[in-house]
This record gives structure tokens, sequence and C-alpha cells, in this order.
């Protein structure tokens, strides 16, 4: 199992300038992380932390005003290092699909509402295939069916059918070709919990089945829960943990981790649950050192100028924060 | 039986109440007008001569009976519409007693004839390249021209006609500058070929405007539509272009291009009145235009009567189709 694609000091940042007034948005700022392959890599943050940003970046689907204005998305394909930004056109339509997908957050509306099913898996098969009609529409009813979709779906329009139905019928389209790279964004989001866990089971599925790596994108703990093999921490642009799921879940270190664990509704336990103190920081103008400092009751004077590094604490356990680093060094010491 | 019962059943019956309106106010309009065409016609005959006054009496109530313009109210617009049936729309008041029919049928082929072409060339050209320009809206040749269409767009008619006009007859004179078509009719190229001649100049400035119109309609439509989830989502699946313009944004824009074709087509018997002045070109836009400058009330009727059936059967066209064109349109 090695790394299928990987980033370098990543940074992507939204330029714009409207009137003389130049704005620029450090969405993604300075992000190093490597996916293996066949995992599923959870990335969770809050809204507007640079989740989706990331994502568009790794999927190499951006355009002005996202800019990458450092560092790189490296591809390892069929054991050959592809940097996404020397991509051609043409290598980048041959990917798609075939080896990397996507399925969009907000399912409901990425149907072509005029189109039948089996009419729109047709044109994204054929896209990358050479089928004709007939192929296409059965290679979509057993794909349909091995997911236990209704066959009555291929001749529905997306209107005639359920958000959660339409939501699955979009992680077909979007796995139909078995690609070995698949990017979810908020799949859940939008759906009841009952649904939700139907999608979640088969997002698990599609994954087993061919050994694809997932990366799954949501804010909902919850769901990483369920899916992610190693959870990533984005708070403010920046990765800020990164760890096996359960290491997340049970040992968070960094401070707004642990928030975010300690945030979750539990059966075992009645206490409020307690708020993270603050708002987000706006990333036009990120706060100097810790992005986190202004909100964190840890804070010491070098959080506001340093920016913590992100170190391993821990075998595969990754943190960017002053405060845990030095209780380890203290510990160390002693 | 319930798509008929519940979806073409009430529509045919609106048509049927639009055309009976529209009728009962065609006949309404000029009998609230101060001026009798029964008097005028007599006064034009008097001005210059005695006439013997029982004869004027006599002429009076033929002409009346004629006209259809004796009893009351009611009984002239039951009288009406039992000529509407017969398709009867009465004699010319100008070229007495040559039924308005008569003109109406001679105008009718070149309009047609005329109009439906065009209207078909440029709605076709319209959504086609204005669904590419606003598809490709970044590109050097999409915005050059927009430009130029935004330019054509705002000109009237009449300047596109004069420019064609001086340009194609007059100085390079490779088309002829007025009439229809040269020779007897007949089923010979030399008619043949003498109608398209004759017809290639109004129909290029009747093609541009429409052109320019229907352009700029499927430039905005087209422009909400790629930036919808589907296309940006087939973009990024990589589907061909040609299968996104076509299948994709052009297919989600069809609604409103239905219904301008049908009105358009509904709206084709009032002749394209300046075009048709501008050319002495024989269609019913030019026969209206003779009319109204001669009063001819029942000519001008029998051309807003067929105006109106025209519009209100294309409405009706359109309704009955938008199953067809937008799944999401329920039959109820």
């Amino acid at each position: 199992m090695g790394t299928i694609i990987e980033t370098n000091n990543l940074r992507a940042y939204y330029i714009t300038n409207a009137y003389g007034v130049e704005r620029t948005v450090k969405a993604v700022d300075d992000i190093t992380l490597r996916i293996q392959e066949g995992e599923v890599y959870g990335i969770a943050g809050e809204s507007g932390c640079g989740k989706s940003t990331l994502l568009r970046v790794l999927l190499n689907a951006y355009d002005p005003p996202l800019t990458v204005v450092g560092g790189e998305v490296v591809y390892h394909l069929d054991g050959e290092r592809v940097n996404a930004a020397e991509m051609t056109d043409e290598q980048q339509r041959d990917l798609r699909w075939r080896t990397i997908s996507y399925i969009p957050q907000g399912s409901m509306h990425v149907l072509n509402p005029v189109r039948r099913i089996r009419d729109s898996f047709h044109d994204f098969i054929s896209a990358h295939r050479d089928v004709t009609k007939s192929e296409s529409f059965a290679l979509t009813a057993n794909y349909l069916r091995d997911l236990g979709l209704p066959e009555k779906v291929m001749a529905s329009y997306p209107h005639q059918l359920s958000g959660g139905m339409r939501q699955r019928v979009t992680i077909a389209l979007a796995t139909i070709l078995w690609p070995k790279l698949i990017f979810a964004d908020e799949p859940t989001t939008a759906l009841d919990v009952v649904v939700q866990r139907g999608v979640i089971q088969m997002l698990k599925d599609v994954q087993q089945n061919e050994g694809s790596t997932l990366v799954l994108i949501t804010h909902d703990i919850g769901v990483h829960a369920n899916l992610a093999d190693r959870i990533a921490i984005l708070y403010a642009g920046k990765l800020v943990e990164e760890a096996a799921t359960q290491t997340i879940l049970e040992n968070p270190r960094h401070p707004y981790t642990r928030f975010l664990i300690e945030s979750l509704p539990s059966l075992d336990s009645r206490e409020e649950r307690l708020s993270i103190p603050g708002r987000p920081p706006a990333l036009d103008r990120p706060p100097s050192g810790c992005r986190f400092h202004e909100r964190c009751p840890l804070a010491k004077d070098i959080c506001k100028t340093i920016e913590p590094a992100l170190i391993e604490i821990a075998p595969k356990h990754f943190t960017a924060c002053h405060v845990v680093e030095e209780e380890l060094s203290h510990a160390s010491a002693v | 039986m319930q798509l008929l019962k519940s979806y073409i059943l009430p529509r045919v019956a609106q048509w049927a109440v639009v055309i009976f309106v529209g009728v009962t106010v065609t006949f309404l309009i000029p009998r609230f007008s101060p001026v009798n065409p029964v008097d005028e016609m007599i006064g034009r005959m008097t001005a210059f001569q005695t006439i013997d006054p029982a004869a004027v009496v006599a002429m009076r109530a033929t002409m009346e009976d004629l006209y259809g313009l004796d009893g009351s109210l009611l009984e002239q617009y039951l009288a009406f519409w039992r000529r509407l049936i017969q398709f009867d729309l009465g004699p010319s008041f100008q070229n007495f007693p040559t039924p308005v029919n008569e003109f109406i049928s001679a105008g009718l082929p070149w309009t047609v004839g005329l109009l439906t072409t065009t209207t078909i060339i440029s709605w076709l050209l319209g959504i086609l390249v204005g669904s590419l320009v606003g598809y490709n809206q970044h590109r050097r040749w999409a915005q050059a021209l927009e430009r130029v269409v935004i330019v054509v767009y705002p000109t009237p008619y009449l300047i596109i006609a004069l420019i064609l006009i001086f340009i194609f007859a007059f100085y390079w004179p490779v088309f002829p500058m007025t009439g229809g078509a040269q020779g007897t009719p007949a089923l010979t190229w030399d008619y043949i070929s003498s109608i398209l001649r004759f017809g290639f100049l109004p129909a290029l400035s009747i093609v541009i405007g429409g052109f320019a119109f229907r352009f700029i309609m499927a430039k905005a439509l087209s422009t909400s539509e790629i930036a919808s989830d589907y296309v940006q989502y087939a973009e990024l699946a990589a589907v061909p272009k040609r299968r996104i313009v076509m299948s994709y944004v052009i297919r989600n824009t069809m609604l409103p291009h239905v219904n301008d074709l049908a009105l358009s087509l509904g709206a084709m018997f009032e002749g394209a009145l300046i075009v048709e002045v501008m050319f002495g070109y024989p269609g019913l836009g030019s026969k209206l235009f003779t009319a109204i400058s001669n009063a001819d009330y029942n000519i001008i009727m029998g051309i807003v009567l067929l105006s109106i059936v025209g519009i209100a059967t294309g409405s009706l066209i359109v309704d009955l189709l938008y199953p067809v064109f937008d799944p999401r349109v329920r039959l109820r």
C-alpha cells in the first residue's frame, strides 16, 4: 500500500481584485498530507475552514479566483509520480472518472433535470469508454443491481426520485467506472439520518468492493467515525491534527480537536455540551501565530506570534500546537 | 383518456374562449368608431355629383346589407358570426365588390413562405450561436460576436432593410429592389428561382433582426444554465463539450425558445409589415398597410381575425407540447 496522492506545502488562495481592492483569502495554507492507497481519509472542520477548497485543489478542478500560490499536488498513478499542475488538459480528461472521481456536495441538482437517469449514465460512460447506448445501459443496470438500487430508476427523471435515492444514484454515477480515487464532498449532508445510514453503507460498499481510496469531506464527525480510517482536522486553512480515527475520537490532543470531540452528543452523559468560544476567523486576515489562539483557553504568549509546526507526537499522530509540544518536552525531560 | 380530459380539453376550451373574445372585440371596435364607413362611401360618391335621393337611400340600404351594418348591434353581431363560420369576410371597401378573402388568399402564400422560412432559420441560428457564445463566454471570438449582435439588435428592420437595399440592389445590383417574383406563376425553375431572388433581401433583413433577438435570448438563458450544478458536474466528468451544449445547456433552455417559436409563427399572419412595404413584397403586410391607409375595415378585420386565430393556435400548440420538452411539467 503506497501513497496515492500527496500534497507538499500546498497553498491555495482566492485572489480577487475588485475596483482596485485586492483581497486574498488564504483558504488552504501550507498543507502537507499523504493519502494511502485503499484507505478512507476523512477531512473534518467547520464551515469555511477550507475543506471544499482543499478538495477542489486535490481534484485539480479549480478556476480563478482560486489560485495555487505554492506547493504541489502529486498523484501516484501506476507507479508514476504525476504533478497535478503539469498535466495537460487531455491527461486530465483521461484521468477523470476512470481513475479519479468526485461525489459532489448538494447532489440534489447535479443530475440533468430533463434527461433520464440512464441517459445521464450513458453521457458519463461514453465520455471515457467507447460504448454503445445499449452497452452502457447494461453496465448501468448491472452496477445499480450490485449496489442494491431498484432498476426502475434507470428510466426515471431526477425529479421523480427521492432525495436519498438521487444521492445514491449520484454516487453510482460517480463510481460507475470503478475509479481508484474517489473524492466525496459532504455526501450525507441534507439527508435525514435514516437515509444517511444507507448512503454511508453504500459508500463503504463502493470503497471496499474495489479497494478504492475514498477522501471524505464532511463536518459531521459521526460520519467520519463510521467510515474513515484516518482523520485530518482542518482549522482556518491549516491542518491542525491528523491521526487514526480512533485516536482522534479517544485521544485528541489539539485544543480545537478536543473541543470538537467534546461537543459531540453522547448516549452516556447528559451534561450540557460546551461550544468553542468566539467565532472562526476570517481567512482574508487570519490571526498571527497559531490561528486558534484567540479562542484557545490554553493560549500562551508564544501562540500569538509563532506558528506551531505540525509534529509527530506519537506514532502516526500529528498535531500543530505549542502547548502540546511543551508538555511533551517536559515529559521527556523528566 | 385521462390525458385528453384533464390536459388537452381545458386547453382547447381556453383556445376557443380566447378566439371568441378576440373576435368580439374585433367586431366591436370599428362599430364604436365615430366614422360610419357607409356614410364615408356615400359622401365620397356624392362629393362631386348629385345623385337622386331615392337612389342614395337604396344604395345606403344595399351597402349596409353588404357591409353587415343593418339592424341592431346584436343582429349585426350574430350575422357577423354566421358569415365568419362560412369564412365570408365581406367585400373590400376600397376595391368593392372584390371579397376580402381574395385579397387575403393572394397575400397569404407570400407571407407564409417568407416568414416560415425566415422565422425557422433565425430561430435555429439564434439558439445555436447564442448558446455557443453563452457557453464560451470567455473566448475572444464569442465576445467579439456578442458585441456585433448587440449593435445590430436595437437597429430597426427599417434601417437594416435600407442598408441591404443600398448595398445589394443599388450599388451592387445583384438582387431586385421590389416585388415578389418575375414571370407567370408556374412550377418552372425560372419562376421558382425568381421567387428566391426576389425574396432574398426581405428574408435576409428579417433573419438578421430575428437572429439578433434570439441570439441575445439564448445567450442570456445559457449563461445562467452553465452555472448550474449539472452542467458543472458534466464538465468535471469530462463529458464532451458538444454533448454538454446540446443535451445539457440548450435542452434545458428549450421552453422559452419553443414558446417564442410558436408565438412568432402564430403572429405571422400580420405579415412583416415594414419589410414588405420597404421591399414592395406582395404579402399580407403590404395589404394591411394599404388597407389601413384607406380605412378598408373589412380587410383590416380579416387580417386581425386571422392573426388572433394564429396566435391562439400557436399558444395552444406550445401548451400541448410543454410536457414533451420538460418532463417536470405535469399533465394536469
